[in-house]
């Protein structure tokens, strides 16, 4: 492979890695905030 | 049923994923100018419209909170959470366009970033939602959800200029592959793994702005619920 490949082989990788590092991520986000929110709804007084 | 319902909708997106990185790596080849980097595409593109396609969720949320507000509150707050939603989930699409498209930018025109019309205007959308939830995350009081659905319906007005930015203006940023100009298109061995990642990021988005929608619901019904027990504590003193 010459060199121009080999960039093109990174950047594409790090543009797929990246985008699942930030989908991935705000998806963990979203489970803390959901559990945290159970522990919330577990101590709110019943309507 | 609901959550064999969920399980499933879940493991198909999985699936769709998996199948769509196998289309885009080993069964779409390598442009013949761009060579690899090309493959971004397949992730930049769906991103892109699946950012819009959420911003249009949360207008249509918005404009049913600014409806039902006075009349129907329940109606108003499945409405605000949509809109919520919507524009979170539009965001992390957004954002993904946003350090995406650099970094192909920076393969094929040798710059991370240039100030033409079709990035600034995608750039603008972006800082027009991230404003819209720092102003839910940070503002309070009984108009805070009113202020944000204006703000999601004039960010909203945004979107329709991204779309026709590289129609309107000469820009850097590459003419439209689909629905351009004469000779514009795809061959016809990128064009299925394109239209597969078109689905599964698709499926993937739908999934995510369900459990975010989720989220908002919930956290509303236990913000009533403690409105609700203040309101009794008032009364009983």
């Amino acid at each position: 492979m010459d060199q121009a490949a080999i960039l093109d082989h990174q950047f594409r990788v790090a543009a797929y890695a990246i985008t699942w590092a930030i989908q991935l991520g705000y998806v963990a986000w979203l489970g803390l905030k959901w559990r945290a929110q159970k522990r919330n709804a577990a101590r709110a007084p019943r309507g | 049923m609901k959550k064999l319902a969920i399980g499933l909708y879940a493991a198909v997106t999985v699936a769709l994923m998996v199948w769509g990185y196998y289309q885009a790596i080993y069964v779409a080849p390598n442009d013949a100018m761009q060579g690899e980097i090309f493959r971004i595409i397949y992730y930049h593109v769906p991103s892109a419209s699946v950012a819009f396609l959420f911003f249009a969720i949360s207008l249509i949320g918005s404009i049913g909170y600014l409806g039902f507000r006075r009349n129907h509150a329940g109606w108003a707050q499945v409405s605000d959470a949509w809109a919520l939603a919507g524009a979170e989930v539009g965001v992390v699409f957004c954002t993904v366009v946003l350090t995406t498209g650099p970094l192909w930018g920076r393969r094929a025109w040798g710059i991370w970033w240039t100030w033409d019309a079709r990035l600034t205007t995608t750039l603008v959308l972006w800082l027009i939602y991230v404003s819209y939830l720092l102003l839910r995350r940070f503002a309070a009081g009984p108009q805070m959800q009113t202020l944000a659905a204006v703000l999601g319906i004039f960010g909203a007005l945004d979107v329709p200029i991204v779309y026709m930015s590289n129609r309107w203006w000469r820009t850097q940023h590459p003419a439209p592959v689909f629905g351009g100009s004469e000779g514009s298109g795809m061959a016809a061995s990128m064009v299925g793994p394109f239209l597969w990642n078109m689905l599964a990021w698709f499926a993937w988005g739908v999934m995510i702005l369900g459990i975010r929608y989720a989220v908002e619901r919930q956290q509303q019904k236990i913000a009533a619920r403690e409105a609700q027990a203040a309101l009794d504590e008032g009364s009983l003193i």
